[in-house]
């Protein structure tokens, strides 16, 4: 029997791209469903989205931020008993061809997340001052926690099996940020990550959730604070 | 010894705090400043005489005033971000709640 697929987008103001992101998919991903959660857009985002056939959407009540619209995302993919999800960025960051190599990669190697990683290989990938060093201190907290090198924690592309798809639709506590600390918590709760590396485009318009100067800092220190907490609340537990 | 009662009761708030999360009772975003105020208390309260030299540098004569000034400001800040918050929850649950009737006014009308 063949995997069930989707893809979920989350999408906050990306009229000018949404539309070529999921055109891409729908050519390189032929049986996967789409589903766009509009965080709220203020711009013609919805609009956009409408226009293309056969690609489901979610308008969100009120602005719930990237990682509560993830979530959205993973609760329909478990409602409609889907076996896999792609999370993947709108602002056409995330190439599809490449979000197909993690779908296969899952499949073969039977893992629970995959991680698209821009720094497993050298792809060439510029990033700005901050996210390095951000990527290389949640880096070095993942191998100090559960011995695991992990080269791109803050990634968005990643690919979700449904014993994943489960158990964050379940969890209460799904982080504001659904990166380093929640991998710490799936390494460490047992789940099965592999890394897969992808090339990714710059980004061309809109602005990221860490631009600036206090967004990053203020980022950082909460989660390095959360991937402590967390490594606290899972340690006594970790051979349950 | 006699911040021992303070350094004590810090550490049982920090404990308290984390067991609560362990137990998911708290999110751990909300945790965040309470856990800053708590070592805030563990450093005033063994290393007593940093608030004689912040008191210093500021020009405030009467160290303790200076405690009791962040101390009620402080308290000051976070009952206004809760205000905010819990009028921000409000807004948010009405328009829930108004989406929702709607969608069953919807629902009904297909019968």
């Amino acid at each position: 029997m063949k995997a069930r697929t989707i893809v979920v987008i989350p999408a906050h103001n990306e009229a000018e791209t949404i539309e070529t992101v999921i055109s891409d998919i729908k050519k390189e991903i032929k049986t996967a469903d789409i589903l766009v959660i509009n965080d709220c857009s203020t711009d013609r985002t919805e609009a956009r989205i409408r226009c293309v056939k056969g690609c489901t959407y979610i308008n969100n009540v009120h602005n719930m931020g990237y990682a509560m619209s993830v979530q959205t995302g993973i609760k329909y993919a478990k409602e409609n008993n889907y076996d896999y999800v792609i999370q993947m960025d709108a602002d056409g960051q995330h190439l599809s061809s490449e979000a197909k190599k993690c779908l296969d990669a899952a499949i073969e190697k039977n893992a629970d997340i995959v991680l698209g990683s821009r720094f497993k290989k050298n792809t060439g990938y510029k990033s700005p001052f901050f996210r390095r060093a951000g990527t290389s201190l949640f880096e070095s907290l993942i191998r100090i926690f559960c011995h695991k090198t992990i080269k791109d924690p803050l990634t968005g592309l990643q690919v979700l099996n449904r014993r994943v798809i489960e158990y964050y639709s379940e969890s209460g506590a799904y982080p504001e940020y659904p990166d380093a600390g929640l991998i710490i918590e799936m390494l460490m709760k047992k789940y099965k990550i592999i890394e897969v590396p992808v090339k990714m485009k710059q980004r061309k318009n809109g602005t990221s959730m860490h631009d600036g100067f206090f967004s990053p800092v203020g980022y950082m220190i909460k989660q390095l604070y959360s991937c402590v907490i967390i490594f606290i609340k899972f340690v006594g537990r970790r051979y349950e | 010894m006699n911040n021992l009662p303070f350094i004590v009761i810090a550490i049982i708030i920090i404990i308290y705090i984390i067991s609560s999360i362990r137990r998911e009772k708290l999110s751990v975003s909300v945790s965040f400043a309470w856990v800053l105020f708590c070592i805030a208390m563990l450093v005033l309260a063994c290393f007593p005489y940093s608030l004689d030299w912040v008191a210093s540098l500021l020009g405030i004569s009467y160290p303790p005033a200076l405690l009791l000034t962040i101390c009620v400001s402080a308290l000051f800040i976070m009952s206004f971000i809760q205000d905010k918050k819990i009028d921000e929850l409000e807004q948010k649950l009405t328009n829930t709640t108004e989406e929702l009737n709607i969608l069953r006014a919807k629902k009904n009308g297909k019968k």
